[in-house]
């Protein structure tokens, strides 16, 4: 039996373990499109194209960074896709220096998917196709699922590359326990996703992990129910 | 306490140390159990066991109370208090009254006294040359602990660690230090499953480890299993 392409897209993506550099090929294994970028921006991390199938998906993204408008942009401040299957005969009023500055290239089709990881902004994935494509609910709710997985990859290398270097000792681990049992029912999430949250969090406002369990547990914040879920598989 | 009393007290104690020993149990609950015989049986107000973890330091397995603030005093006990010179010599330490001469342990002494604790005992959890950890004993009032108690609590503490080796030999456990750090790891999952209850049903961490604890019992299961249930989703109070 062939495997259905979007699990081949998902299991090549657990594959690709640190390397993300590949994190935007697997985009088309299974979505009708020519080339897709992934890349970071927004409140949480610094912008820059991580990951682009080819030179045209590259340029589609450094030419939003460069103009500050575009598709990715208004995909993660709406925090949902923005489609634009018919983007070379009616192109978008909202971005007329992107629209421009890509007139000469053949671009049938744009489509946007916001990187979220629960409340926090990590970035956007740009597809693009040459011929005008339309993507079925199906294939929009996929790319929205493998978004996720991207979104959670992301995360944990840029919270990685930070130097942990932490004092941890016996209670302040119990202390991030607790907080992470708390945020599991807050989140609605499972434990390594609460823990993530947990050190997204402190890598995002520069605190110690244990001064934001510390936080939780003393009920001061709380992590609510995001209408985009973590991680979830349509 | 009139001596018959006592004595039968002690006799139950053993009994449900025993019972706590027979198969399928825990570690854990194990430890939990001692620390409540304890607190029942005993002079004292508060207990907690120590083990020793994988990088040679002492964690707190077990309490009388899971409210932070106990735990946090015996862990800055085991950083340099009682119960690391105990778990060091492998002699009880007693300690009738903190405040006297506690610049050897400030840290733990200022804590200790802001929580209303005046006087502690560290017993070592012995197996023939080897520590496990401690068990320790804690009390508002000020001075020695009776030697009765002292006796009780070294012949519980001694039947609770060979309880932990008999586990060994069951599970098959490579070494006694695997076995611990075991031990050491389900307080993970126990802890965010506090976290979970503390969450849904609005408790403190005390309160929502009774409550895990009651549903073990009375499902006569381990409160590992619950916390796994209770973090995994397939539980809610």
């Amino acid at each position: 039996m062939a495997l259905d392409p979007f699990t081949v897209a998902t299991d090549s993506l657990s594959e690709a373990g640190g390397s993300v550099s590949e994190l935007a090929r697997p985009f088309l294994r299974f979505l009708p499109v020519s080339g897709a970028s992934v890349s970071t921006f927004g409140t949480l991390l610094g912008a820059e194209t991580v990951s682009a199938t080819d030179a045209l998906a590259g340029r589609v993204d450094e030419l939003q960074f460069d103009l500050g408008e575009g598709p990715c942009w208004d995909a993660l401040a709406t925090r949902r896709p923005i489609l634009e299957p018919d983007f070379a005969a009616r192109p978008n009023i909202g971005w007329p220096a992107f629209t421009e500055a890509l007139r000469s290239e053949r671009i049938g089709s744009l489509f946007a998917f916001p990187l979220l990881f629960g409340p926090l902004e990590i970035g956007a994935v740009d597809l693009y196709s040459v011929s005008p494509v339309s993507l079925t609910t199906k294939q929009q709710d996929q790319t929205t699922a493998l978004s996720a997985i991207v979104s959670r990859l992301l995360l944990s290398r840029a919270i990685q590359q930070v130097d942990a270097g932490e004092s941890e000792t016996p209670f302040s681990r119990r202390l991030i326990h607790q907080a992470t049992g708390m945020v599991i029912a807050q989140a609605e999430v499972s434990a390594d996703d609460a823990y993530l949250l947990i050190q997204a969090r402190a890598f995002a406002e520069s605190r110690p992990m244990q001064e934001v369990a510390r936080d939780l547990v003393d009920r001061r914040f709380r992590f609510s129910t995001e209408p985009t879920a973590l991680g979830e598989t349509p | 306490m009139n001596p018959a009393t006592r004595t039968e007290q002690l006799f139950d104690a053993f009994v449900t140390l025993a019972d706590t020993l027979v198969a399928g149990y825990d570690v854990l609950d194990l430890m939990q159990s001692l620390v409540d015989i304890c607190h029942t049986l005993l002079d004292v107000d508060s207990a907690g066991i120590l083990l020793a973890n994988a990088e040679g330091g002492l964690e707190v397995v077990a309490s009388t109370s899971e409210a932070n603030t106990l735990v946090e005093v015996m862990q800055l006990d085991a950083n340099a208090g009682p119960c690391l010179e105990c778990f060091r010599t492998r002699e009880i330490v007693s300690v009738p009254d903190i405040d006297v001469d506690s610049d050897r342990w400030s840290e733990f002494a200022a804590t200790a006294s802001a929580q209303d604790i005046h006087s502690v005992y560290a017993i070592p959890l012995r197996l023939r040359e080897t520590t496990i950890g401690t068990l320790n004993l804690m009390r508002a009032e000020r001075g020695e602990l009776n030697h009765h108690d002292v006796r009780a609590a070294q012949a519980l503490a001694d039947v609770a660690t060979i309880g932990i080796l008999q586990e060994r030999a069951i599970r098959g456990a490579v070494t006694v230090r695997d076995q611990l750090q075991d031990a050491l790891s389900s307080r993970i999952i126990i802890e965010q499953a506090k976290g979970v209850v503390a969450e849904t049903a609005n408790l403190s961490m005390d309160d929502a480890f009774s409550l895990i604890r009651q549903h073990a019992r009375s499902n006569q299961t381990t409160l590992k299993e619950v916390a796994r249930q209770l973090v995994a989703g397939d539980l809610r109070f």
